[in-house]
């Protein structure tokens, strides 16, 4: 069984494992597939149209199921490697290990923002930023220039919320989905982290940056920690909802999974904690 | 607003940009959002009927409210549309809404921008966060791209 660990727990060889299996689904294309495919979903989901992976229900089963998808393309190239997560309620200066040259690299430069340091810096060459909203070749960043890294407090009020999610299902909804997701309530949680770091990470293309995949680890681990937390709550809603995928629904784009089928993530992998 | 502020110090270092094209389109774009019909009232500053057309830090933004029946690529009062919009429009048919949308553009390029249910704005470039108006998520949008050009690329993937 595959175990997500806590990025600051890593060891400088499964640190080295993740960055070199990142480069070569870079290398091959396949990278860039996820973030045209991310792209596609947040300019297309609405809130009062269809909606699946974004400012919905299926936000938290939508992203569970994209993660697996891109930790399964990892172990292709190593099967040592799992998704690690980034706990940025601990870890939450821009001199933390996650931004380590020998990790995902630091913030970027004030002049355009560009990274210059670590494997993910244009200088290398392996890291062009191809999928884009507009021509910059470079992954950017602004680490705390905008935006706030939510506390742990904030994140408990959320996980306290007992109801999974509620009409009208979108980024106006109160309940757990929506106030994890950050369209509402104190400290934003998930929208605030990708403000936070800014560049791509704040954009409709944000698995630019690898940071994308630590950050969605850690709210996948949050959408764990709240089932155990609330066992007689399950994901809403469960049938006939418009514009909606329920509970039994299939989510695109590969249409034979539904968010029943993502509740039980012990069954793909585990948490270190 | 702190943030502001802090990125107020970043775009500083951003040099004026060169104008281009004071005669180019309009580069619209169909707002994916539906809305509750009351677009043009949420437009505030920009009145006249919510259209806007500045330079701001050296670049054109240009947008506005956009009649539904735009949807699927027929033309309004803007002339001829580019291709992009053309792309865009049609690929998001199968979903547009019936009432009206938001168009918005820098230097003649569509900016995807997205109606939330509460009546504020978001854009492709700030997608986690939102404004209370087409014109601020413009700005907030020039504010985040500094001298770059917007991708038409990214428009054609849906």
């Amino acid at each position: 069984m595959a175990v997500r660990k806590n990025q600051a727990s890593l060891t400088a060889t499964e640190k080295r494992n993740f960055v070199n299996a990142v480069l070569e689904l870079k290398r091959t294309g396949v990278y860039d597939g996820f973030v045209k495919t991310h792209n596609e979903f947040i300019m297309s989901d609405s809130d009062n149209g269809d909606r699946v992976g974004h400012r919905s229900p299926s936000f938290l089963p939508w992203h569970r199921r994209f993660l697996i998808q891109f930790e399964t393309e990892l172990q292709k190239v190593d099967k040592s490697v799992t998704l690690p997560y980034w706990d940025w309620t601990v870890d939450r200066t821009t001199n933390s290990g996650i931004w380590g040259a020998d990790f995902l690299g630091g913030n970027g430069r004030s002049r355009d923002s560009q990274v210059m340091d670590g494997p993910f810096a244009y200088s290398t060459g392996k890291w062009n930023i191809n999928v884009n909203v507009d021509n910059r070749p470079y992954l950017q960043r602004e680490l705390g220039a905008a935006g706030a890294l939510p506390t742990r407090a904030q994140v408990d009020a959320v996980l306290a919320m007992t109801t999974y999610d509620m009409a009208p299902w979108n980024s106006g909804s109160d309940g757990f989905r929506n106030n994890l997701e950050g369209w509402r309530g104190q400290g934003r949680i998930h929208n605030n982290v990708h403000v936070w770091i800014g560049g791509q990470m704040a954009t409709g293309v944000s698995p630019n940056d690898p940071a994308f995949w630590l950050h969605h680890a850690n709210i996948d681990r949050l959408w764990a920690e709240w089932q155990k937390m609330h066992p007689s709550s399950g994901y809403l809603p469960t049938g006939g909802t418009p514009n909606v995928v329920d509970l039994n629904d299939t989510m695109r784009p590969w249409n034979n999974v539904t968010p029943a089928d993502m509740l039980d993530h012990t069954k793909f992998y585990t948490y270190d904690r | 607003m702190t943030a502001v502020t802090r990125r107020n110090v970043l775009r500083a270092a951003f040099t004026a940009a060169v104008v281009t094209g004071t005669g180019a389109a309009l580069a619209p774009i169909v707002l994916a959002d539906s809305t509750d019909g009351t677009a043009t009232d949420a437009a505030g500053s920009e009145h006249p009927a919510g259209h806007f057309d500045e330079i701001y830090r050296g670049r054109r933004i240009q947008g506005g409210p956009v009649d539904g029946t735009q949807h699927g690529g027929a033309h309004g009062a803007h002339g001829a549309q580019p291709a992009a919009y053309r792309a865009a429009a049609a690929s998001s048919a199968p979903s547009a809404p019936s009432g009206p949308g938001i168009q918005v553009s820098i230097d003649g390029r569509p900016l995807h921008v997205m109606r939330r249910a509460d009546g504020s704005y978001l854009s492709l470039v700030n997608h986690y966060e939102s404004f209370p108006t087409p014109l601020a998520v413009a700005r907030a949008a020039v504010d985040t791209i500094g001298t770059a050009q917007l991708s038409t690329a990214s428009l054609h993937h849906h």
